[in-house]
């Protein structure tokens, strides 16, 4: 039994191949433009934090600086982890214009000033009052960390633990002008 | 005490009671109203930390942020439009439960309708043929059969033939 004739198998060949190539293009196409976080290359979001010694934080004050923001809570294996890596960047870049804030979310307060004591380091460490920044940064988990440039873009975000290489590599990238932002 | 003011303060005092009602029920239906908003608004937006879950299904932390986040922005009045667009700003077009239909997107919302009329041209190709086929054989069968049967009786005829000779 003959469906379809020698002209219409090329069409549905075609029409397949056709499908075939777009769904390429979906998964694979335009990599080059794939961000880590939609707020990449665009102004990060402004925020008013207090720190576990009392003081407000807020970003616009920090302006000419290279941020790192560091999303932690106690309760993170991997948080821990990296603190080691953290404190000892931040002895390293302490004097360069670079400003470490880490920011405890989804956590009780006595569990991060317990947390604070063994792995906190000298950097500042803060809370939103507000429970906002965190939806505001588009943090889907901890560890999550952000690189905010001089001129007050995210440049890059890191999901997981960092490492003294990692941080090297995104700090010094957040120090370079960007020409490409969007 | 005169009767006149007895039956005034009667009516004054039913009047602020019917309006204390009339407020409180008010109150409380715009505050449903804007739980419905809420919840409308939560069950667009998938939950970033969940395994296919909504922001208006999940427990966790973040989605409950989330809801805190629609609730506040509601109550300064912004729009579903404006909610949808800072949760977007802030996790990307996947946050959304139904991707919008733009660029490669269209073709999440066109190929089940696309597999659909191609699907349905197939089967009616493929019952159209199979019948056409079916019809053919039986009218073959129709007319070829006496044939055979008519050569068949022939040879008999002329195999007794020779054998009454």
């Amino acid at each position: 039994m003959k469906i379809l004739s020698t002209s219409g198998k090329v069409i549905v060949l075609i029409g397949i191949l056709g499908l075939i190539s777009l769904m390429g293009y979906a998964i694979f196409g335009n990599r080059v433009n794939i961000k880590t976080s939609p707020l990449v290359g665009n102004k990060a979001p402004e925020f008013t934090l207090k720190t576990f010694d009392g003081k407000d934080l807020k970003l616009s004050d920090l302006k000419g600086k290279t941020v790192l923001l560091n999303f932690w809570a106690s309760w993170c294996m991997p948080c821990r982890q990296e603190a080691g890596a953290l404190e000892r960047s931040w002895q390293k870049y302490k004097d360069k214009d670079v400003v470490f804030i880490g920011v405890n979310v989804w956590d009780e307060n006595s569990n991060a000033l317990s947390y604070l004591k063994k792995f906190g380091g000298g950097y500042p460490h803060a809370t939103d009052p507000d429970e906002e920044i965190q939806v505001d940064y588009g943090v889907g988990g901890v560890p999550e960390t952000y690189f905010i440039d001089p001129s007050g873009n995210v440049r890059d975000k890191f999901t997981g633990p960092l490492t003294e290489q990692i941080i090297d590599y995104f700090v010094l990238r957040a120090q370079v002008p960007n020409n490409n932002e969007s | 005490m005169n009767p006149n003011n007895a039956y005034n303060k009667f009516i004054l005092h039913t009047l602020l009671i019917t309006f204390f009602i009339i407020a409180a029920v008010l109150d409380a239906s715009a505050a449903k109203s804007i739980d419905d908003q809420v919840k409308e608004i939560a069950y667009l937006l998938m939950c970033p930390v969940c395994q296919g879950q909504s922001v208006g299904e999940s427990n966790s932390n973040l989605a409950h942020d989330m809801r805190d986040i629609i609730r506040k922005q509601l109550e300064e009045g912004k729009s579903k439009e404006e909610i949808l667009a800072y949760f977007v700003n802030s996790y990307g077009e996947s946050i959304l439960a139904s991707p919008p239909p733009k660029g490669i997107n269209w073709l999440l919302w066109l190929l089940p309708g696309v597999a659909i009329v191609f699907g349905g041209l197939g089967i009616i190709l493929f019952l159209y043929k199979s019948q056409s086929n079916k019809n053919d054989d039986k009218h073959t069968s129709e007319n070829t059969r006496p044939e055979v049967d008519n050569d068949y009786i022939k040879r008999i005829e002329e195999e007794l033939e020779k054998g009454d000779s």
